[in-house]
């Protein structure tokens, strides 16, 4: 018989209110603290010192409205933020500054959360779900040059794109998309061409998150059913399912692949983190903590393995710091 | 008396004498000389010296036997002609020299010194003491030729004899004294300070003196202690400064390898000398070594302060001018110097104190290796004794060994690296500091005492948890304790404290046996190397730095905190300890420990001896004092400790063991005092995050919920309302475990939940019921004045107002509500409202957390109304009335609850224990104050039939009792009834028929039979009901007696006729007569103040 799942590390409160997004920068040099960003419902974003597990700044930018994706471009000083009020929020956060140094406004309605790749220092593409119902339109940051807006055929009738995921094979090569959509489908996009490459349906009902592991060229998505899928991508940049893996209970809100590429986290509609192994998404633990729907899972990149933490915020206020490296 | 100044002056007076005394050698002659020379100046006596010295020099050289007075008044005349001239040629000196020793000399046939008067060798030792002052400049030299050693020779050897074998502690002293001034190493400064040229050749004569004098002054020095400490001071002094002349280091380094030639005439004189080579040194080092030994030895325990300075003194000098010729010795010196460091007199501890300092900042020690190798095999060999001794010495013999100890650590400074790097030293040192300091552990008192009820004063646990003594097995003196914690402060001030933390973290795992000692070596050890504390020599080079400190403690207070070294058994409680114990028996087994964790882990044992309970108790109060400890040591940097070290502390604060729970107090504030908190309130306020995080995730498992709730309720009690967010948070957790073990735990939440709700009350609470009391007597006061008002004038109109007011009145009382617009009718039917759970959806603002959370608990409360416990129902009920207080202003969302809690509350009323009983009666007064009319018609039926039922069967019983009734449970249930069923009457507003009722069960309590208290109580009963219904109270009292005939306010009128009149007086007439005279008070002076007065008491 396996140990008893783990309890949380430690669990962060004082949001009051429930926790939309997570993110990680735990690069900084010695002296300065491992940062845990956390956007919330009440609009606010959080900066936890992961020292002292307590809030060293409360960021206001999103006019009280709900945060659902926060990114980090480089270090922990600068910022990017998302929220229901329609605009993404770049902050410049060095020596104790908070402020918001430009914001682009998307008009989406969704809760699609947007997608970051550097493409080279300080220049950075950005998608995001643009304000047709249909449309991702990808920006080119800080400069915020459009470079397309990708539109899914006439008459295909994909829905909202739900979730995206924007990557490079190798640096310096062109960058491609991955959507997840409303319809279930996930499509793969050539954004400097601006056209589709591929499309897969691999669930029933919406996509709600997926993860893309460019070494392997395998992604994983989830949706509102009880199945995660994995797919693959081929030579000829065609997705077609790898593997599906039948879950207990129905509703994934977020997956996330930890950036060594051995395990995978799932924050479940049913209150639990879920840790499976990425290779044969063989089911590690269940973890078992949190009172309300997990919104949010992410994984800390520390540079000492021992210090890396998992973390994933939910609807009952709390977010959950759970050490998964030193179990081995 | 004229005085002579000059010579010739002095010549013609001092002839006459000079030439009487060459004539005939009288003592009446030499004093009438003496007698002159008084008058004469010292100058012109200097120009006279040789002329009055012949006389007297002739008188001593005159040969065959002399009169001893004489000797004696010619050798005190010399020495006054000398005291007051110098002497100024070499020949001169030595002749003088000669004969004065001549005096002393013992007839040439016997070796033993002459059998003279004790005067006479008194003077003869002061003139020479005299004559060596005198000699002038270089002509001292001239006696410490090699040619005059033979001379030289003689007057030691006879001084030596004097003080040894002299009886006459005078004599003794003197020529020890004399004896230094021939070593020319006179106290008195007025002698010229010899080159290095002169000083080693005195040396080499000097050597060939070494033996004798050495011998002969140990064998003084370890002689009788009768003969005074003076002597022996002298001749301790006397020894080490010929010691260190001969033995000086740079002396012998300068000695050529080959003896050199002397001249020829010569040679038998330099048979006499010595050639300190290196192998005379050699041998020489190593008699003196036995020499000082026993020197050392007996001065140490010497009972003269004096004498034991003086060692002090003689350990300096040599150490510092021979510490390489005598090297072999300084295993001694050092013992006895580091031995007499905690001397009791404080002159000796300072002065020796100051010498050890001295040599440690000259760094005797650390330069030179011989002398840290001596040091270290001392302590080597004193490490591996020590347990033998801590086991056989008395506390004074402890407290030296441990000195000495001490002493060497300090001494060796910076060096102690080298003894602990060698893993024998290492090994032999920790396990004699662990085995000295066993505790004791049979005290069966530390295990008895408990904590009852919450901690009271912080101040005064804070006061005992810092002054616990600890009892250990093989000492009781305080002092050998301090010792021990130098011993280890200093270890870690200069030692590794990587590798002493890790040796020491070793022991502590390694064996239950040491763990409570290693801990108190880690806490020690800890404090020394952050420099607190510890009282050293000399300054080590370079203090650890912080993050040393911190990564120290990190790993020792995770081991601490380790559930397997924290969760110990520490008594046998079968209250709540039943399920606690055994699942921390299994949370302990569950843990997989090391390869002797079945050693370690005490719960494995078939049975839990007291012995074992006491000793977890001291193992976990020395880990806490650990934390206080390091808390200390890290300053404010320990707050980023406070993460995981706070919620332990928290835990043990709560702990049952009295011991445990003052000591954790203590620790708490050590911890404030640290982090500079301004209190314990302050410390727990503001790490509030920290608590609520470890309790949470604590509640998760079964075998920590009680800890959990500990520490929430400690919490709880030191936090305020702005912590209700995060509160609220961990309540729902502490509800949800609630949940999922109704059976066990219940007890464990109850309180937890009691403590919750206190907190709320204090909080919100306490406002709100005020406000409600204030509204509840408004309306009350108003009701009476508008009852009031028609008793003043009586005309027909108004009697007939009064009636038609009565009726409706009487119908409202009965739930008859008339449409038009009183005060009554906007109160809804309570019917209508009682549906439960549907608060939220009338779409009112939300209910405020607090009052949500009574909500909850209220909610958990009806399930645990009818537990089986008793303990449980009574606490439910406490909970349930404090639930009932926050939701008071909440009227919407308490009557749905109080709906669902009264089918419950009624049995418990009603058919329960009478314990419960009362407590529930209480809730039951509570709730009356918000929910009057729901409660109206439920409590006349459901409840007021049992009531008063029960208060009228038992009242013969109490009528007939005897004082002691007064302590029964039935009794303080009646007065409980009795008191609280007027102001229950009062709000509910009850109908005219259940007021009957209570009237009836309550008259037969103003019988005078009945208990006092219980008279007091039902008259409160009557002066509510006189609120509700002034005038049928009246003439139930009149029915029952009556003071005066009625008058009928109208002639058209009948006259009335009262039960009550006539009657003869009776057991209740007392009682009523006060009554109605307080209902005429209260008709007549307005209701304000009777209404106050009837609250119940």
């Amino acid at each position: 018989m396996a140990l008893p799942p783990p309890d949380p590390q430690f669990v962060l409160r004082g949001t009051s209110a429930a926790i939309h997004t997570l993110h990680f920068s735990c690069g900084g040099q010695e002296p300065d603290p491992p940062v845990l960003f956390s956007g919330s419902e009440n609009g606010l974003i959080h900066v936890w010192n992961l020292k002292t597990h307590r809030v060293d700044t409360a960021l206001d930018g999103h006019g009280r409205k709900s945060v659902y994706c926060v990114e980090t471009m480089g270090g922990k000083d600068r910022l990017l933020s998302q929220g229901r009020d329609q605009r993404i929020c770049l902050w410049d956060l060095a020596e104790g500054r908070t402020s918001v140094t430009d914001s682009v406004c998307t008009e989406h309605v969704g809760f699609c959360r947007c997608s970051l790749v550097q493409l080279a220092q300080g220049r950075w593409l950005m998608a995001t779900a643009a304000k047709g119902l249909q449309e991702v339109q990808v920006l080119e940051l800080p400069s915020k040059t459009s470079v397309c807006t990708l539109k899914p055929e006439v008459g295909a009738k994909l829905g909202m794109p739900m979730c995206l995921k924007l990557w490079q094979l190798s640096c310096g090569s062109q960058p491609l998309l991955l959507a997840g959509y409303e319809d279930g489908s996930v499509v793969l996009w050539n954004v400097t061409m601006g056209k589709a490459l591929s499309q897969l349906i691999c669930h029933q009902e919406p996509v709600m998150s997926l993860d893309f592991d460019s070494e392997r060229t395998k992604g994983i998505s989830g949706s509102s059913e009880k199945v995660l899928c994995i797919w693959s991508l081929n030579e000829q940049q065609n997705l077609q399912v790898y593997k599906t893996h039948e879950l207990v209970n129905a509703g994934i809100s977020d997956i996330t692949i930890r950036p060594d590429k051995k395990i995978l986290a799932t924050a479940g509609w049913d209150h639990r983190i879920r840790i499976f192994g990425w290779k044969k998404l063989k089911p590690l633990a269940v973890l078992d903590y949190h009172t309300a729907t997990v919104h949010c899972v992410s994984f800390s990149e520390h540079r000492n393995p021992r210090e890396r933490l998992l973390a994933a915020g939910s609807k009952d206020q709390r977010i959950s710091l759970w050490s998964l490296y030193t179990q081995s | 008396m004229a005085v002579f100044d000059t010579p010739q002056a002095a010549f013609g007076a001092l002839r006459p004498a000079c030439v009487q005394l060459t004539r005939a050698q009288t003592v009446e002659n030499v004093r009438q000389l003496q007698a002159h020379l008084a008058a004469v100046s010292g100058a012109a006596l200097q120009e006279l010296q040789e002329y009055v010295l012949f006389p007297l020099r002739f008188a001593l050289r005159v040969p065959g036997p002399k009169q001893e007075r004489l000797v004696q008044s010619l050798v005190q005349c010399i020495s006054s002609v000398l005291a007051a001239t110098c002497v100024r040629k070499r020949e001169l000196l030595q002749e003088l020299f000669s004969e004065l020793c001549t005096c002393l000399a013992p007839p040439p046939s016997s070796g033993k010194p002459a059998p003279l008067s004790e005067e006479l060798k008194l003077a003869v030792i002061q003139a020479l003491h005299t004559l060596m002052h005198s000699a002038y400049g270089d002509v001292v030299l001239s006696l410490y030729q090699p040619s005059t050693l033979p001379l030289l020779g003689f007057a030691v050897s006879l001084l030596l004899g004097l003080a040894e074998q002299e009886k006459a502690k005078q004599i003794k002293i003197s020529a020890l004294e004399c004896l230094q001034v021939l070593v020319l190493q006179c106290d008195c400064q007025e002698h010229r300070h010899l080159d290095e040229e002169e000083a080693q050749q005195c040396g080499d004569l000097f050597a060939s003196f070494l033996p004798g004098i050495s011998i002969t002054l140990s064998r003084v020095i370890t002689g009788d202690i009768k003969q005074g400490h003076k002597t022996t001071v002298s001749a301790i002094r006397l020894f080490y400064l010929i010691v260190g002349w001969v033995m000086s280091d740079a002396q012998l380094a300068r000695i050529p390898k080959s003896k050199e030639k002397l001249p020829v005439e010569q040679s038998r004189v330099s048979e006499l000398m010595v050639h300190r080579g290196p192998e005379w040194s050699k041998s020489t080092a190593q008699k003196l070594s036995l020499l000082l030994h026993k020197v050392v030895e007996s001065s140490s325990v010497h009972p003269h302060w004096k004498v034991r300075l003086e060692l002090v003194e003689l350990v300096h000098h040599l150490l510092s001018n021979c510490s390489q010729s005598l090297v072999d010795s300084f295993s001694h010196l050092l013992k006895a110097l580091v031995g007499l460091v905690n001397d009791e007199n404080s002159e000796v501890q300072s002065r020796c104190n100051e010498v050890l300092r001295g040599i440690a900042e000259q760094r005797i020690v650390v330069q030179n290796r011989a002398l840290a190798d001596v040091l270290s095999e001392n302590l080597h060999s004193l490490a591996t004794a020590l347990p033998r001794l801590m086991n056989s010495q008395d506390d004074t013999g402890k407290v030296s060994t441990l000195s000495l100890l001490l002493g060497y650590l300090k001494l060796l400074g910076p060096k102690i690296n080298i003894v602990l790097n060698s893993v024998s030293h290492l090994q032999r040192l920790s396990k004699a500091l662990v085995q000295v300091l066993e505790l004791d552990v049979t005290d069966v008192k530390i295990v008895e005492e408990r904590r009852w009820g919450p901690p009271g004063s912080w101040q005064q646990g804070v006061q005992r948890g810092r002054h616990q003594k600890k009892y250990f097995r093989f000492f009781t003196e305080e002092k050998v304790f301090q010792l021990l914690q130098q011993v280890c402060r200093v270890l870690g001030y200069y030692g590794n404290l990587y590798l002493l933390v890790d040796h020491f973290m070793g022991l502590y795992s390694e064996s239950g046996l040491y763990r409570k000692q290693a801990a108190m070596v880690l806490n020690e050890l800890v404090m020394g190397a952050a420099g607190l504390g510890v009282d050293v020599l000399q300054e080590r080079e370079v203090p650890p730095s912080v993050d040393d400190l911190k990564g120290s403690i990190t790993s020792i207070l995770d081991e601490y905190t380790d559930q397997a070294n924290w969760y110990l058994i520490t008594s046998i409680d079968t209250e709540e300890g039943s399920p606690e114990h055994s699942v921390q028996r299994s949370g302990l087994t569950a843990r997989p420990g090391g390869p002797c964790s079945t050693v370690l882990l005490p719960s494995l044992e078939p049975q839990v001896t007291t012995r074992s309970m006491n000793s977890n108790i001291w193992q976990i109060c020395i880990q806490l004092e650990g934390v206080g400890c390091f808390a200390a040591v890290l300053g404010k940097e320990f707050r980023l400790l406070l993460l995981s070290a706070l919620y332990p502390v928290l835990e043990k604060a709560g702990d049952r063991t009295l011991l445990i729970s003052e000591m954790a107090l203590g620790t708490l504030a050590d911890i404030c005092e640290a982090c500079s908190y301004d209190s314990v309130q302050c410390l727990i306020n503001e790490n509030s995050d920290y608590l609520v995080n470890g309790i949470s995730l604590n509640l998760r498992q079964l075998a920590h919920q009680s800890h959990a709730s500990q520490v929430l309720d400690t919490m709880l009690r030191h936090s305020d309302a702005s912590l209700l967010p995060l509160v609220e948070d961990i309540i729902q957790d502490v509800l949800s475990a609630l949940d999922q073990s109704y059976n066990n735990q219940a007890s464990t939440f109850l309180r937890v939940l009691h403590s919750v709700m206190t907190a709320l009350v204090q909080w919100f609470g306490m406002c709100s019921t005020e406000e409600h009391q204030q509204r509840q007597t408004d309306k009350g006061q108003s009701r009476t004045q508008s009852q009031g008002q028609h008793e003043v004038t009586m005309t027909r109109q108004e009697v007939e107002r009064f009636f038609l007011d009565y009726v409706s009145q009487k119908q409202i009382a009965e739930g008859d509500v008339p449409d038009t617009g009183e005060e009554e009718a906007d109160e809804v039917p309570p019917l209508a409202k009682a549906e439960p759970n549907h608060c939220d959806t009338d779409g009112e603002a939300p209910l405020p957390i607090h009052a949500q959370l009574a909500r909850d608990v209220m909610e958990r409360c009806i399930h645990l109304l009818s537990d089986g416990s008793l303990r449980v129902r009574l606490k439910v009920l406490d909970v349930l009335e404090l639930c009932v207080t926050v939701l008071h202003p909440h009227g919407n969302h308490l009557l749905p609850m109080a709906h669902r809690v009264w089918p419950a509350l009624v049995t418990r009323l009603i058919s329960d224990d009478p314990l419960a009983v009362l407590r529930a009666f209480k809730v039951l007064c509570t709730l009356a104050q918000t929910c009057g009319d729901f409660l109206r018609q439920r409590f006349s039926k459901d409840v007021l039939p049992k009531l008063t039922s029960s208060l009228l069967s038992q009242a013969p019983a109490s009528a007939r009792a005897g004082p002691v009734y007064s302590h029964t449970l039935a009794f303080k249930l009646q007065l409980a009834v009795l008191q609280g069923l007027g102001s229950l009457c009062e709000r509910l507003d009850m109908g005219e028929s259940d007021l009957n009722k209570v009237a009836d069960a309550c008259l037969i309590y103003l019988s005078a039979k009945q208990p006092v208290k219980l008279q007091e109580a039902a008259r409160s009963v009557f002066l509510h009901l006189m609120q509700v219904d002034p005038d049928s109270t009246w003439l139930l009292l009149n029915e029952v007696c009556c003071p005066g005939p009625c008058e009928p306010p109208h002639a058209s009128l009948r006259p009335v006729t009262l039960g009550g009149m006539g009657r003869p007086r009776n057991e209740l007439t007392d009682n009523v007569l006060l009554l109605l005279q307080r209902l005429q008070q209260q008709e007549s002076t307005g209701p304000g103040a009777s209404t106050r007065e009837a609250s119940p008491p």
